[in-house]
């Protein structure tokens, strides 16, 4: 081997960064396009099959509630704010502003998942009626498991700050936690455009 | 890179002793050492570790799926042979599909990359060790999943691109369509974990200096593919898991047309993720050529930018000619030529590829060794398969040759030749690095023979086959046909073939136990995963090496700089900016833990459970989660007293 010649020390560097600087936001944002460009897919596929129907949705089917989306749509941003609140404790190492915030979106999380259960059932079809049911379905379904994932990990969280001394990265974790909320809610409005609103405008 | 000497704050004339690199390797190696005995086996989370893993399973799949084309080739060795039936025919072809394009390629390549990248861009560990583990479980729990049903007489039979409505519920009851569709759920976690991995260890995680315009161009072609991945293989989740297997599970009519579904959806949802399939599995076999090629022509590598630029056009246009799958379905015919144009304009960036190594070449004094043979063998066999490919791209043939043997031979020609030759290069040229002995030339010379001439037997006499309008995927053909004499030289290749691999795993294996000690870097090559030894410890490099050039081994020839101050007593890992690759922060690396293995074998039960009964995905979820609970909670048990950089811009202490 090579004689080896110091010409830096990297001793003083940080340890715990945030944002883009980490790696844990980067492996965030690449599940994130992973998600995102499957939803795609799938409106892609939906759009694909409007073309075997004359009417969307098709004849004897109703066009689905707008009234539970609409509110849970509603509570989905209401949520932005808890979240945002959230990195921005976490940013400030805030121990306190962070378990706070996190209870808040915890609590916020919950209806939302639960309205999702009934929203479902306000597709107004089944997945097993016709190809239009099971996109929808499928759609809706999906973002669903998004949506879970992104509860049970901020329950996870919150748990977390409660019950042991955390490191310090743990505030990166819980600013990337809300990066990752705002993709969820943020993947949502496009569906709820096209699922809910589209076949009554176009 | 050039102001490095500004951030000094050590002697300049000072090189560090080896007593001093000794100590502090054998701290990191107490530090970085997974665990041993049995759990510790288990709970591995070393890149290399989990690489050499991969790599043995996928050429063990690669047998596999050889053991089933060689059943194939028996039975179609002569007219009217009774050897194998139709049922247990149409298994072993959708198997041996199945096998090499999810089970082996995909995973070989982006095993390469697992072990290679991090060692080749100065790192010591990949960007999430922990997720690579569980990518690599995911992996094997689908292979077990596959071989097991299988031997059960539940083995897929509908061609690795399972068509419906053939795959449907009502064409195929029972539960074999719903193995292919659940293994492939597997395999695509497995390369997504592993691209995203990928993704951000090359943005974040290179060397002091690495600049774009540095960066490796093997390390560029795994990055491009990791891309690649994450863009195409949800597109095949997406059909299989989402689509097929609930309308195979739970009645949706996604391609049910008397409920307005549509299989022509299927089609397209598959093939957008089918064709840049193929590139995903050459792009990194043309990243292997390039050091290969610069290395024993000792020249640095013409048309570098070229190259990069290449790749990733290759990798845009790889995704607008799927339908060309699909020439046989009713397109509209703008659809064709648009198409059409599309495949042939993707040759441009392969071809410009091609001439930028036969410049290097051209200049430089190529040493014939085995590497470099197999890189002559992929030029020669994947031009034959790149030409067939400009034929198939126009419509008037396809319509012609489609669904016959010269499809068959095209696409062997294309993936033998642009994507095994150089693997198989890639092996002996990085054997040494991985093991720390030598493959022995002369077998690994008899190998390249026997695959060059046993490839060309096998699959050239298909071409003729194919205008002679024989079928693909049929079990049998009548003697007047006229086509025994072409299927037996094709069987006799693949006898050939069979005998070429054998020599290599006997190289492989005695090598592996008595070969000649390699050294640090047997070839004299030029990347920086030949300044480490080899085999390379576990926390690969002792100090991050600063890069000042595209080849810092051969630019470096009295003594390589180096960045100290990382810890010894912790892992942890340098990050870099992402264009400049200037040191920008330290990161802590996990430690080696059960539980990527136990939520692998969780999903194992969702994905397997689910074909029998819903229930199984609720409770594969649960206690998934109590698995995920624990992981999360070992990975924040590391309290220690951190320099903490705010985004506002300041910088704390905190413990």
């Amino acid at each position: 081997m090579k004689p080896l010649r110091p010409v830096a020390d990297l001793s003083q560097l940080p340890s715990v960064t945030f944002g883009p600087r980490s790696l844990m936001w980067w492996g965030t944002l690449g599940f994130m396009t992973i998600e995102g460009w499957t939803t795609a897919l799938l409106v892609g596929s939906y759009l694909y099959l409007r073309q075997n129907f004359g009417t969307w949705p098709p004849l004897r089917t109703a066009y689905p509630s707008l009234l539970l989306p609409s509110i849970n749509l509603a509570l989905m941003l209401i949520s932005i704010f808890p979240a945002w609140m959230v990195a921005r404790a976490g940013k400030r190492l805030d121990t306190a502003g962070v378990k706070r915030w996190l209870v808040i979106t915890s609590v916020v999380s919950l209806p939302i998942l639960v309205l999702r259960w009934w929203e479902l059932w306000a597709l107004n079809t089944r997945w097993d009626t016709t190809a239009y049911g099971s996109a929808v379905w499928t759609i809706v379904g999906f973002h669903t498991s998004l949506l879970l994932l992104d509860v049970l990990d901020t329950f996870g969280l919150t748990l977390f700050f409660f019950l042991k001394k955390l490191p310090v990265k743990s505030f990166s974790d819980a600013a990337d936690n809300t990066f990752y909320w705002y993709f969820t809610v943020g993947v949502w409005i496009p569906i709820f455009l096209i699922v809910y609103v589209g076949p009554r405008v176009v | 890179m050039t102001d490095l000497r500004e951030d000094r704050q050590l002697p300049v004339d000072v090189t560090l002793a080896d007593g001093d690199i000794a100590r502090e390797a054998t701290a990191l190696d107490a530090t970085w050492r997974d665990s041993s005995g049995f759990w510790g086996w288990l709970s591995a989370v070393d890149h290399k570790t989990i690489a050499k893993r991969y790599i043995v399973t996928a050429f063990l799949m690669f047998v596999a799926g050889g053991i089933e084309a060689a059943l194939m080739r028996l039975q179609l060795a002569r007219p009217e042979n009774t050897l194998i039936g139709p049922d247990r025919y149409n298994q072993l072809f959708t198997t041996h599909g199945t096998t090499m394009m999810f089970l082996f390629a995909v995973p070989m390549m982006t095993a390469m990359g697992l072990y290679l990248v991090p060692l080749m861009i100065g790192s010591r560990s990949i960007a999430f060790p922990r997720l690579n583990a569980f990518g690599f479980w995911t992996y094997f729990v689908g292979v077990v999943f596959l071989y097991v049903s299988l031997f059960l007489n539940m083995g897929p039979d509908t061609g690795w691109f399972a068509y419906v409505p053939l795959s449907g519920p009502a064409y195929s009851p029972g539960h074999r369509v719903d193995v292919w569709a659940q293994l492939v759920t597997f395999t695509e976690i497995a390369a997504l974990c592993g691209a995203v991995n990928i993704i951000v260890t090359v943005f974040k995680m290179r060397a002091p200096g690495m600049s774009l315009n540095r960066i490796p161009l093997f390390v560029w072609a795994q990055l491009v593919v990791a891309f690649m991945i994450v863009f195409a293989m949800p597109a095949v989740a997406t059909g299989s898991t989402l689509m097929l297997a609930t309308d195979r599970a739970v009645n949706m009519h996604w391609f049910n047309p008397a409920e307005g579904g549509d299989a022509l959806l299927w089609q397209h949802i598959f093939w957008f993720f089918g064709h840049p399939e193929v590139y995903i599995i050459f792009l990194p076999a043309l990243g292997m050529v390039t050091p290969i090629v610069e290395t024993f022509c000792r020249r640095k590598v013409f048309g570098y930018t070229a190259i990069v630029m290449a790749n990733i056009t290759t990798a845009f246009f790889a995704f607008g000619l799927w339908v060309h799958h699909m020439f046989a379905t009713p397109i509209p015919e703008l659809g064709q030529g648009l198409f059409t144009a599309a495949s042939m304009v993707i040759a441009v960036p392969t071809g410009l590829q091609i001439f930028c190594w036969i410049a290097t070449m051209w200049g430089g004094r190529p040493r014939l060794t085995v590497p470099m043979l197999f890189v002559l063998g992929f030029l020669f066999t994947f031009i034959n398969g790149g030409i067939t490919g400009v034929m198939l791209s126009s419509v008037a043939f396809d319509r012609q040759a489609h669904d016959t043997f010269f499809v068959v031979a095209h696409l062997h020609y294309v993936l033998i030749g642009g994507g095994l030759m150089p693997l198989f290069g890639a092996f002996y040229f990085w054997f040494p690095k991985f093991t720390g002995r030598l493959l022995k030339e002369s077998w690994g010379k008899l190998h390249f023979w026997l695959f060059l001439i046993g490839t060309n037997v096998t699959f050239f006499p298909m071409h003729i086959l194919g205008l002679e309008g024989m079928p693909r995927r049929i079990y049998t053909y009548l003697e007047p046909n006229g086509w025994g004499t072409l299927n037996l030289v094709a069987t006799i290749g693949a006898a050939i073939i069979a005998l070429s691999v054998l020599t290599f795993i006997i190289n492989a294996v005695t090598s592996w136990l008595h070969g000649e000690i390699a050294g640090d870097n047997p070839w004299d090559a030029s990347g920086l995963e030949w300044a480490t030894i080899s085999p390379p410890p576990s926390y690969n490099f002792v100090y991050p090496i600063v890069v000042r050039s595209l080849h810092p081994l051969w630019e470096a020839t009295v003594e390589l700089a180096v960045m100290t101050g990382l810890r010894a007593d912790r892992k942890e890992v340098l990050i870099t900016t992402t264009f400049d690759a200037r040191p920008d922060s330290r990161h802590g690396a996990p430690e080696s833990s059960l539980w990527p293995l136990y939520v692998a074998l969780c999903m194992g039960l969702v994905f397997i459970g689910s074909i029998f009964s819903p229930y199984f995905v609720l409770g594969g979820i649960a206690v998934a989660m109590f698995g995920l609970f624990w992981w999360g909670w070992e990975s924040t048990s590391d309290v220690e007293r951190e320099i903490v950089a705010l985004p506002d811009g300041t910088v704390v202490e905190r413990i």
